[in-house]
């Protein structure tokens, strides 16, 4: 192909780019190669701000330096950006510098020591998980080990009460998933949409109006769920996120509002419950199809050196990053010869950043020992992952544990992978022993 | 050799603690800071490992 016929392939692709349904992802890194060569700072109209009213356009960047720099700029590029189906989340929808003194509200919760003291927990679960997981010889990962690990413990963090995991998990589905290849997420926002009165064909995707409808009302019934249980604990608090939540204060000076407490808790419930769970499904879905990683991976963890191990799990998340960064132009600037306009739409898809040969050497392999790897898997900047220590622990001792159990594994001949796009990951994973 | 984190480009992903304990230490926001800015011989070489994976570029390092 020549340079104007890639060039022209790529601005195509850019046009119509849609990360979100499940079929992206069979030409997901095709896509970002093509852009990122031909066209890094490319010009979208699918990615065009609907929410303002005044849609103008969206771009979308792959290399990992432009991302980057998108990331570290909040004044510029605002994370006011997306719509939010009651109000938007703090802290992740919030600019500095009201979003710094949410954060110091919440970093201490999530800082490395306090995650270090849940790690015999996270041991323990992983365990009993995974014990019950392979009584048989076919199972299926994520809906096994991959959801319930870091959901469940996600639950007893924030003081949801277990009972409560089948409709979190429908609701996170709603909320999450109504239209991006998962088939539990467009099976129940179908169903919740029917019931409000849209007219709905559950072999298409769902029409907008309709998924923002189902998507409302899900949340609306989370909302109402987390406003019973901070009237619960008012009366009695616990050692919870809830709780502590409820003792906050506002730059040590104020009480958070009921309504500051609740998009807190809504935020924290969406990046508590598919993140991990999205990444492990991916990754193991990888080890069973690649005997010498997993062996490498398999060595490295019985080796016994936390410092290979742990950049080892950097590796696999530079690698399998689920998360598509939306940022918001704040103000007219010329971006790298690019003209953003006010409001225009900035897409960073970290999958693209982390895989761009200008930073990672031979970028689209594992290396377990890579160095240096500044990779984007957690975000930049000020937004960077909350639950970053959380995340790290629950990746080292899930995909310790499993492999300790179960070293050797393949994909079910007979059974279907679910994957899903947008917020990338696997609804279900097919297992079998080997 | 000499190490300081710029504390306002800090965001705390932790690797400068994971990479060199003896230097960093992470603050009870889970940002990193400096424990000791004369960096010892022996942990010269991780210190500058620290330096090189900082993913927001926040750690400099002088002779």
């Amino acid at each position: 192909m020549s340079d104007r016929e890639s060039r022209n392939r790529a601005a195509s692709e850019a046009r119509r780019f849609d990360p979100y349904p499940g079929e992206f992802l069979e030409r997901e890194f095709e896509i970002y190669d093509l852009l990122r060569e031909h066209l890094p700072i490319a010009r979208s109209e699918t990615m065009s701000n609907t929410t303002l009213g005044d849609a103008k356009g969206g771009w979308v960047l792959t290399r990992y330096d432009d991302g980057s720099e998108i990331l570290r700029d909040p004044e510029l590029f605002s994370n006011q950006s997306l719509d939010y189906p009651v109000r938007p989340w703090i802290p992740q929808a919030i600019d500095p510098p009201m979003h710094t003194a949410y954060r110091r509200i919440l970093n201490p919760w999530f800082a490395p020591e306090a995650m270090a003291a849940l790690e015999p927990h996270l041991e323990q679960y992983a365990n009993e998980l995974a014990d019950k997981m392979l009584e048989k010889d076919e199972f299926d990962f994520v809906a096994e080990y991959a959801d319930p690990f870091p959901t469940v413990i996600f639950c007893e963090l924030a003081g949801f009460p277990a009972d409560d995991y089948p409709r979190i998990m429908d609701w996170k589905n709603i909320i999450m998933h109504a239209n991006d290849g998962h088939h539990r997420g467009h099976e129940l926002a179908c169903a919740k949409a029917k019931a409000l009165g849209h007219d709905v064909d559950p072999s298409q995707r769902l029409p907008q109006e309709a998924a923002l409808a189902a998507r409302a009302a899900a949340a609306g019934e989370v909302y109402q769920y987390f406003q019973s249980l901070l009237d619960a604990r008012r009366e009695a608090p616990r050692d919870d996120l809830i709780s502590k939540l409820l003792a906050a204060k506002y730059e040590g000076e104020r009480p958070l509002t009921q309504e500051e407490i609740e998009d807190t808790l809504f935020l924290l419930f969406m990046a508590g419950l598919d993140t991990v769970a999205s990444a492990l499904g991916l990754m193991i879905q990888d080890f069973a199809q690649n005997d010498v990683k997993r062996r490498e991976f398999i060595e490295l963890m019985d080796s016994d050196d936390p410092k290979r191990l742990g950049q080892a799990i950097e590796e696999l998340v530079r690698v399998h990053s689920i998360v598509l960064l939306p940022r918001r132009v704040t103000r007219e600037v010329s971006f790298h010869g690019a003209l953003f306009r006010e409001n225009d739409m900035v897409m960073v898809p970290t999958q693209a950043s982390n895989r761009d040969s200008e930073e990672f050497s031979d970028p689209n392999t594992l290396v377990f020992d890579r160095f240096p790897n500044r990779h984007l898997g957690f975000g930049l900047g000020p937004h960077r992952c909350l639950g970053i220590h959380l995340a790290r622990r629950e990746l080292r001792i899930a995909l310790q544990v499993f492999h300790r159990k179960c070293p050797n594994y393949r994909l079910d001949p007979n059974k279907a992978v679910n994957a899903f796009g947008g917020m990338k990951g696997l609804a279900s994973l097919p297992l079998q022993v080997a | 050799m000499k190490v300081r984190i710029d504390s306002e480009t800090c965001q705390g992903h932790g690797q400068c603690v994971f990479l060199c304990p003896e230097v960093f230490d992470d603050d009870e926001q889970g940002f990193g800071v400096v424990k000791q800015e004369n960096v010892p011989k022996e942990a010269e070489e991780d210190c500058a490992r620290a330096e090189a994976n900082c993913p927001e570029r926040a750690i400099h390092i002088t002779p």
